[in-house]
């Protein structure tokens, strides 16, 4: 249903192809037909399996025709040659509709099912099928699963995106796949990003944006690599209020210790405190907001005289922050800034340039940066997305 | 328009996988442009009947076996027409049940396949039956917030590459288990948002191409997070006319590719969703008209 272009035929022209559709259907339904009589009347031999080929060589969506294959192929003996057979074929299928959703699951089913199965041959026919499209989602999930079935190392996965961004930069699939792939790569979440071997993902990423700084992503992954991975409490004197923003959201209920919490987002909590417990100006109050589910917790003191405070962190708790892997030393950021900074010298207009200039500051020093931020805001929206208002 | 949904009916032999979900488009887009009555209701209800199988389960045509993605078509239709009572809903309930895993997730039928699609059909078929309580929806959102991606997005399985379809199933899943919180919607909006092409449709991933039915996906998402108004709607709106067939009336992906009920629906329902006047309402989580929803009594959560 995509992608067929509408032709404009004459009459003569569309009564040739009907007939030739009528022909084809006729095959078809005689075909269909036959399956579903032998499958009623419980009959699982090769003829079925040449007859349902038959229909899903062309038809590959026709989930049933694939169930009635795995209930043959489990009626007859478990033999290495027919699963190797029943492989073949779904290569042939895979090789006409790469995007089946029916051929992929009864590939897995099957290489699950094999007495001896061959992982290697399936991560070689994943390669190769993404040499043809590396954004099929289909076979980017096949691969996973066997490399999870056979233990493929991770780093050996990060070494393949490598080599796919380094043959094109603008790799979606290869970028999320590393994003999935880094942390595995580093369980214990560092507290020092150098760890991480951080430089190089940099390094990669900046190429791409230099090579193509309209190509949207290596922009997202950089953002993600950057993170924000930041806490912020807030304290109010005068409001008789504390404020928590998390970078992601939190499950509320394990905040109930307060006393009444107003919940804005799942990412931002607001807690109101009783009268007078911090109206006096003359006191000074340490605040503690508990992360149970973490064990962990972040102090915030209100100093005598003051009327507010606030505390941030870069993301101290990486695993409170899965998602953000954020980087605390403030060198690594200030390098990345002037990296940008150099590429929207070249390409002043460039909306994902602005915007990560803008965050790149918000992180580093939010009040310093103000005036720069503003009017880089200012000119994204000016020149870049004049319908956002 | 209503010529083609009718012609579309008339040949669909080798589409009869998913006859059940084809029903279910057409009558969608009947229904929001109020011509329901056109279709003949008795039939198609003696179809779906003849379609329920011993399991409770539904699949897309007769000989056909059943599977969660007609299994939610079905429900959806018999919603339209006022007559669940045509079918056994107790039976559909356990077959749905049945089809939870232990990690939560959902298989489409008893072959196994996992995919959130399955999570949200699962949800949404129960939450129109009205019987939601019958699984671990703990369990089930515990599963669909382990597909969340780097970039606030959802995939297929844990792991696997955001997609605006899968988004969608995720979004619209969230909403019916009121679950909306647990996302990240400016991050996810702004992928989403980012969707939109100078030619103001919408693809479903970067770097590919716009679509109506990806226009539809992203449109619907945005509007389940609440920043409808992040995409540039006029323009948008554009690009959906320019897929409609002047011939047909029928949409298709794109302008001058061939129309089709699946990219009618979408087309139909999108505008709806941007704000055309000559449509009914239609539902953001479910593609269903809002009246319908409300005579159910279902109102699945939006993000403000
Ligand atoms: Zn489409």
């Amino acid at each position: 249903q995509h992608g067929r272009v509408k032709v404009k035929t004459t009459a003569q022209q569309e009564e040739e192809k009907r007939k030739e559709r009528e022909k084809k259907l006729q095959i078809y339904v005689a075909a269909r037909d036959a399956c579903f009589t032998k499958r009623k009347d419980g009959v699982f031999d090769d003829e079925a399996l040449q007859l349902t080929q038959q229909l899903l060589s062309s038809n590959p969506d026709f989930a049933t025709l694939w169930n009635y294959r795995r209930e043959i192929l489990l009626h007859l003996e478990t033999v290495q040659k027919i699963y190797e057979a029943e492989l073949s074929f779904l290569e042939s299928c895979l090789k006409v509709n790469p995007k089946s959703y029916g051929s992929w699951h009864h590939r897995g089913w099957v290489s699950a099912r094999l007495p001896r199965p061959d992982w290697a041959r399936e991560l070689s026919l994943c390669d190769r099928c993404l040499s043809l499209d590396d954004r099929n989602f289909h076979c980017w999930d096949y691969r996973r699963m066997v490399v999870k079935m056979s233990g493929v190392p991770v780093k050996q996965e990060l070494d393949f995106t490598d080599r796919l961004i380094g043959s094109n930069f603008s790799n979606y699939s290869s970028w999320h796949y590393r994003s999935t792939l880094l942390p595995l790569l580093h369980p214990q979440a560092p507290d020092t990003p150098s760890q991480y071997s951080l430089p190089p993902e940099y390094e990669l990423v900046q190429n791409a944006f230099f090579t193509d700084p309209n190509d949207q992503s290596a922009w997202f992954y950089y953002r993600w690599l950057l993170g924000r991975g930041t806490r912020c409490v807030y304290v109010s004197r005068e409001e008789e209020r504390v404020a928590v923003a998390f970078s992601r959201p939190v499950n509320v209920s394990t905040f109930l210790l307060c006393f009444l919490f107003l919940v804005f987002s799942s990412e931002a909590l607001l807690c109101l405190l009783p009268p007078g417990t911090i109206s006096d100006v003359a006191n000074e109050h340490n605040l503690t907001v508990h992360w149970t589910e973490k064990h962990s917790h972040r102090d915030c003191a209100l100093y005598t005289g003051r009327s507010e405070s606030w505390c941030r962190d870069t993301a101290t708790d990486l695993e409170l922050f899965r998602s953000e892997l954020s980087v605390e030393k403030t060198s690594v950021l200030q390098s990345e800034l002037q990296s940008v900074r150099q590429l929207q010298e070249l390409e002043p207009l460039n909306k994902w340039c602005l915007l990560t200039i803008i965050l790149l500051m918000r992180a580093l020093d939010p009040l310093g940066y103000e005036k720069e931020t503003l009017a880089h805001f200012q000119t994204l929206k000016v020149s870049t997305r004049p319908h956002i208002s | 328009l209503s010529k083609c949904v009718v012609t579309c009916f008339q040949e669909y032999t080798l589409s009869e996988y998913l006859r059940m979900s084809g029903i279910y488009w057409g009558l969608t887009v009947m229904d929001l442009m109020g011509q329901l009555q056109r279709m003949n209701r008795q039939e198609i209800i003696d179809f779906i009947k003849a379609c329920q199988h011993e399991c409770g389960g539904i699949s897309a045509s007769i000989g056909h076996d059943p599977h969660l993605l007609y299994t939610l078509s079905a429900v959806q239709i018999l919603c339209l027409y006022d007559s669940l009572d045509a079918i056994d809903v107790e039976k559909v309930v356990d077959y749905v049940k049945g089809l939870q895993q232990e990690d939560g997730s959902f298989a489409g039928d008893k072959w196994g396949e996992i995919d959130t699609r399955f999570s949200f059909c699962a949800v949404a078929t129960l939450a129109l039956l009205g019987k939601m309580d019958t699984i671990n929806v703990d369990k089930a959102v515990e599963f669909v917030l382990s597909c969340m991606n780097f970039d606030g997005g959802f995939g297929c399985r844990p792991g696997s590459e955001s997609h605006a379809g899968q988004i969608y199933c995720c979004t619209g899943f969230l909403s019916l288990t009121g679950q909306l919180h647990q996302l990240n919607a400016d991050l996810l909006g702004w992928w989403l948002c980012e969707r939109q092409l100078p030619s103001g449709g919408l693809n479903g991933r970067p770097e590919k191409l716009p679509d109506v039915c990806y226009s539809w996906w992203v449109l619907a998402s945005l509007k389940i997070i609440g920043r409808i108004h992040w995409i540039d709607k006029a323009k948008l709106r554009r690009f959906i006319l320019a897929c409609q067939d002047e011939e047909t009336g029928g949409f298709a992906d794109r302008p001058g590719d061939m129309v089709d009920p699946f990219h009618t629906l979408f087309g139909v329902a999108g505008l709806s969703l941007l704000g055309d006047e000559q449509i009914k309402a239609v539902n953001p989580v479910l593609c269903m008209p809002e009246d319908v929803l409300q005579r159910i009594g279902l109102q699945p959560d939006l993000l403000s």
